[in-house]
């Protein structure tokens, strides 16, 4: 109190100083019957821009004063709960001060104040005499016209005839927008406009027309309606098109629509092209998938909560999702199209889409391979030309509602129909060295196969939510299906060079076989979280899952008058079922960036098996595997102070055997090559520990991540190979317990000048040691690998752009009991890429890529520099055209090379692949063209 | 002058309030919608700000957190409030932790900014508020309508404030209307800051903070941080508010 008087003298005598330049303001504000209105906010505004300078309240007596203001004109303002705010114009003159009197306040309508504000919650715009409100915050059925709205709203009534009433007045107008709608009748308007359509609804007294023609105001007032129409920036179309020709008769056409507004997403896509390009680039299937592009909440096999979520997204043919990307070696003409379509709203979200894509592709190569055993050594070089042609019409859907604030149901289903066929024409010249004996021999390989497949993957998910916070429940069921029908031809002659005998000379093999598959899975889970505190959670899941599957094959050898006789020994009708079952529960610890979880799980599954040599033979064998883990999880995520993370998990996984590893045939299609499967192998089990640390820094442009990892496998799925005195190699999958890597990346990005230029360097490591069984002796394969990467990027502005990268990687692979020396491999590969702008929307960019290829232990050596130089221009003023000329491949030097070093073997491979060729390419762009050069 | 003209106000109507309509605790829900910031990024072109509205406009429904502002006549104190983690993930709390002085016109905010804490300790100063004849209501309150402009970060502000609750607090650094703000809208609905609760009680320790080491600097020194980063941060094609609050 001290404080305040002596601060009143100090303003007293700084008012005495000034005085002249200040006026005091009082007055009193009184409802319709003058009562006072107590507590009424008081307020002064500048009137330019009604900034406010100076508020207060009334007293119990409704009597309010400013004391003090600077002497200028006000907008002095009241407001009081349920009355229509008061705005007057102040305009002080000499007086010391100016006493604005009794101020009565009007009630806002009891109607439109309990209806409009209190129920609708709709803002009320007070304009002078006009209030105005939301429309839209009122409910009417779909399809509803203006006139079921106005029903709806306080203070109309809508007569039998369609006139309107508007606060007992009747209304001689009806606007849109402000501007009259068909002449001046208002039932027009009213029963023609949807009501969805409608933003806003104002009620006020406009001049008549006679006023308004005269310009004399006769006092009259006409009450009018205005209706505002809902902005429509929320609906929107755009697509692009592009089409090229090119030298070599190459040409590619590929075009993409999409509409929207807040509720529907259409888009279709297309796309044809004989330049290996076989699906759609990453933006175009989000622009494809629209709001399902990344989707959350359909994982049904639920588990230990995991360390972070991410997105998976498919990128083969052999996948049910629609392929993304995908250039590849050989030659392929492709084509695909497709429509998705979206509804989306608060509680019920649908999507669905077709999408069709087929390919057909030729492949020239040449390999050659080292395989290594104890006393043999295999020399391989084969020439390989394949043409195969895949189709796929793939479907899906997604339904999800919300049923209530508290229950969830999604619904998924996604379908596809594969069809292809493939011939391949080989040639293998083979070399078998025993003890310094050279065997050589030659095969000739006309193998070709059709195939048709059909998958159907369906999901239902539940999920709860209890009225306790934090406690929910979700179940799952799924259903799966897959079937596949094909046959194959094999025909190969093998010349063994140096038999002695005739009969051991030759080997001819011409058999057709015929495959029928069938795979039936029956799955459900179920998850429960329970909140024990405010911080730990109790979580806890059960998976089940029956699956079923036929594999029927037919083996028929062909003899020379084409007569298909049976072959028993080669042919297998085989029947198996697995069945399995998970229950875990876990504790986390979830409070400001520490996230721990703990947790233990029962798993066990169960395989049963017989198989044939056909539908009606005896059994040869039964199978049944019972298997048992205990699966423990650790996972530590600490979020850091600024943006820095740690983490550190430990897991252990159990994978099932493949239905391919297990099926008991000799897959012959490669004589020399031979491949059976193993129905006793056991469920695999990996142990795998990580830790990493990452950092953003926003300020400083900065980002780090590392981590490093450990991998233990027990029961590990091996492919081991022997082979026999002719120098035929049969490849069998074993179960093996033992190996083992590590795993290390470090990544690091950082502004050499900030905005300019960015360097990101990353380093990675690979120390891996895998075992396999060699003509039944275990050997040790261990590999050494690391990359070591750079990238500098320099945006000076917005007409020239460089990214300059490389990239060295070196693989050091030993064998411990073999013959074979240690293999060095090295990758390495530079890039550089420069977009220029030289104004008058006319760019230049070239993009090279020059990769080296190289084993130095065999002395292969593999140079491949790729250069492809564009120009292009936007024309137009809205820039929506681009014309574009391109050199792919300047060098013509463009090839497939692989080259790995793994198990027992090294091998070198060469695919012939499209090369250079010149292309003149037109796109138009609905949107115009993003005129930004720079990468992102 | 316009502070001490508001400060003589108050005293000399203090006496009639209603005293109990005048401290307490505010719970609010802050949600941000990334999309609509995303898309006003100047540097993406227009076929990718409609890929990000196709993508996650029509789920957008926000990111959401709590916040509390403890207020009486005098002061207030802003600070994130206690969210559950039962998305299975539990975020680190940020220091964020606004107070003000309306009798000694002082604001001391403890804010982390751009990897660093900082004590922005300066008089109060009143963002420029224009009063607008619209009024509705918010947790239960009727709400008239005030707007202003954030120049550092080019945004306009939209504020309601209670006619019958006589505190000049509010939420983030806005203060300085007739009534408490019961909601916020930054940028047309990118950023929304609406009460959910409002509980009138006497206040006891709720405006004590524990020690916070931070950097001392002004309003001014503030702002400039953030202007220069916003500046820098979309010459260098990124979004700043990865980094910084919008």
């Amino acid at each position: 109190m001290f404080k305040s008087f002596v601060l009143s003298i100090i303003l007293l005598s700084s008012y005495v100083a000034i005085g002249q330049n200040r006026v005091q303001i009082h007055g009193k504000l009184v409802d319709t019957s003058g009562h006072p209105l107590s507590q009424a906010t008081v307020m002064l505004l500048v009137p330019k821009d009604s900034s406010l300078v100076n508020f207060g309240r009334a007293n119990d007596q409704g009597i309010f004063e400013f004391k003090n203001v600077k002497r200028q004109p006000y907008i002095f303002k009241a407001s009081y709960v349920s009355y229509v705010p008061l705005q007057m114009d102040v305009k002080p003159d000499q007086e010391a001060s100016i006493d604005l009197g009794a101020l009565m306040m009007k009630p806002i309508s009891k109607e439109l104040f309990e209806v409009v504000v209190r129920t609708a919650k709709a803002p009320l715009s007070i304009r002078g005499d006009t209030i105005e409100y939301n429309a839209a915050s009122f409910k009417v059925p779909p399809g509803a016209t203006v006139e079921d709205l106005l029903r709806k709203l306080p203070g109309m009534e809508i007569e039998a005839d369609g006139s309107i009433r508007a606060q007992g007045q009747t209304v001689k107008k009806v606007t849109v927008d402000g501007r009259s709608f068909f002449g001046s009748d208002p039932k027009l308007a009213t029963k023609n406009i949807a009501a969805d359509a409608i933003q806003k609804v104002q009620v006020f007294n406009g001049k008549t027309e006679a006023a308004k023609v005269t310009g004399i105001d006769d006092g009259k007032k006409e009450k009018t309606i205005n209706l505002e129409l809902k902005e429509s920036h929320k609906k929107g179309g755009f697509g692009k098109i592009t089409g090229g020709i090119a030298t070599e008769g190459r040409k590619e056409v590929k075009g993409n629509y999409n509409k929207f507004d807040a509720k529907n997403q259409l888009s279709l896509i297309g796309l044809g092209n004989n330049t290996n390009q076989s699906g759609m680039s990453f933006d175009d299937y989000q622009d494809f998938r629209g709001s399902q592009a990344f989707s959350w909440g359909n994982e049904a096999d639920f588990g230990f909560t995991g360390n972070g979520r991410y997105f998976s997204f498919d990128d083969g043919d052999d996948q049910m999702g629609i392929p993304i990307g995908g250039r590849r070696d050989g030659f392929s003409k492709n084509y695909s199209g497709g429509a998705n379509y979206n509804y989306d709203t608060k509680k019920t979200k649908f999507s669905s889409n077709y999408y069709f894509n087929q390919s057909e592709r030729i492949i020239d190569k040449i390999s050659s391979t080292q395989r290594f055993f104890q006393e043999k050594t295999q020399n391989s070089a084969d020439t390989t030309s394949q043409r195969t042609f895949s189709g796929n019409h793939r479907m899906s859907m997604r339904y999800e509602k919300s049923i209530d604030t508290l229950n969830t149901l999604i619904l998924i289903s996604n379908g596809k129909l594969s069809f292809g066929n493939a011939d391949q024409n080989s040639r293998i010249f083979q070399q078998l060295l025993v003890q310094n004996n050279l065997n050589p021999r030659q095969t000739k390989l006309l193998n070709g196969s059709e195939q048709q497949s059909f998958t159907i993957q369906n999901t239902a998910i539940f999920r709860h939510k209890f009225a306790k916070n934090g406690r929910s429940f979700s179940a799952s069921a799924g259903y799966n299906y897959a079937n596949s029908d094909g046959s194959s031809t094999q025909k190969s002659l093998s010349q063994f060079l140096s038999a002695t005998t005739l009969r051991d000379s030759i080997q001819a093999i011409d058999q057709l076989t015929n495959n029928f598959s069938k795979k039936t899975q029956i799955k459900s889970s179920l998850f429960f979280v329970e909140p024990l505190s405010k911080a730990f959670f109790w979580e806890s899941f059960f998976n089940t899952s029956f699956q079923s599957n036929r594999l029927n094959r037919d083996l028929f050898d062909r003899g020379s008058s084409s007569l298909e006789t049976r072959n028993d020994s080669l042919s297998r009708y085989y029947d198996n079922n697995l069945t399995y079952n998970r229950l875990g529960s876990s504790i986390r610890y979830s409070k400001d960036g520490v996230n721990v979880t703990v947790g233990l799980a029962a798993q066990q599954f169960n395989l049963t098996g017989d198989f044939r040599k056909s539908a009606s033979a005896p059994n040869l064998a039964n199978i049944d595997l019972n298997y048992f883990a205990w699966i423990p999880k650790v996972g530590v995520d600490l979020e850091l102070k600024n943006n820095r993370y740690l983490f550190f998990s430990y897991d252990k996984s159990v994978q099932e055997p493949s239905i391919r590893d297990l099926q008991p045939i000799v897959d012959n299609s490669n004589p020399l090559f031979l491949r059976v499967g193993n129905p006793n192998l056991l469920p695999s089990l990996n142990h795998s520990i990580s830790s990493g640390f990452n950092l953003f820094d926003a300020a400083n442009f900065l980002n780090l991540y590392t981590n490093l990892s450990y991998n233990y496998n027990v029961n590990q799925v091996v492919y081991n190979q022997s082979i026999n005195s002719n120098g035929v190699v049969l490849t069998k999958p074993l179960n093996i317990s033992g190996g083992e890597s590590y795993v290390g990346y470090f990544g690091f990005g950082f502004p050499l000048k900030k905005t300019i230029s960015t360097m990101n360097i990353n380093a990675d490591f690979n120390l891996a040691k895998n075992p396999l069984f060699l003509n039944d002796v275990l050997s040790n394969t261990n590999t050494n690998a690391g990359n070591l990467g750079a990238r500098i990027s320099f945006t000076p502005n917005d007409r020239i752009t460089f990214y300059m990268n490389a990239r060295f990687g070196l693989n050091n692979t030993s064998y411990d009991k073999s013959a074979l020396p240690e293999q060095t491999i090295r990758n390495t590969q530079f890039g550089s890429e420069l977009t220029v702008n030289f104004g008058k929307n006319t760019f230049l960019s070239y993009n090279l890529d020059y990769k080296v290829y190289e084993n130095k232990t065999r002395g292969l050596y593999q140079e491949m520099p790729i250069l492809n130089v564009s120009v292009f221009k936007y024309l137009g003023k809205a820039q929506k055209s681009e014309i574009r000329l391109t050199v792919y491949d300047v060098f013509k030097k463009n090839l497939g090379v692989n080259q790995f070093a793994f198990q027992n073997f090294v091998s070198f491979e060469k695919t012939q692949t499209l090369s250079q060729y010149v292309m003149l390419s037109y796109t138009y762009n609905m949107r115009g063209l993003s005129s930004p050069i720079r990468k992102r | 002058m316009k502070q001490i003209g508001i400060l003589l106000f108050l005293i000399s109507f203090s006496a009639f309030s209603q005293e109990g309509k005048k401290e307490g605790i505010v719970q609010y829900e802050r949600t941000t919608f990334w999309t609509n910031i995303v898309t006003r990024l100047t540097y993406l072109s227009a076929e990718e700000k409609d890929r990000v509205k196709l993508t996650w406009g029509s789920s957008d429904e926000g990111w959401k957190q709590k916040m509390t502002l403890a207020f009486n006549e005098n002061q207030s104190l802003y600070m994130q409030g206690e969210d559950n983690a039962e998305q299975g993930w539990a975020g680190r709390k940020e220091t964020f932790f606004l107070t003000k002085n309306f009798a000694t016109e002082h604001s001391t905010d403890y804010i982390d900014l751009l990897g660093k804490t900082y004590m922005v300790d300066d008089s109060l100063h009143a963002p420029n508020w224009k009063i607008l004849n619209q009024i509705k209501e918010v947790a239960g309150y009727i709400c008239m309508k005030a707007v202003t402009v954030d120049t550092v970060k080019k945004q306009t502000i939209t504020a309601w404030f209670a006619q019958d609750i006589p505190v000049q607090a509010g939420p983030e650094r806005y203060f300085g209307l007739p009534g408490l703000i019961l909601e916020l809208d930054i940028n047309d609905g990118d950023v929304t800051i609406i009460a959910n609760k409002v509980e009138f009680k006497k206040l006891t320790n709720e405006f004590n903070l524990k020690k916070i080491k931070g950097k001392k600097i002004s309003d001014a020194e503030y702002n400039k941080i953030i202007a220069d980063f916003i500046k820098e941060s979309i010459k260098g094609f990124r979004n700043p508010y990865w980094g910084l609050r919008y």
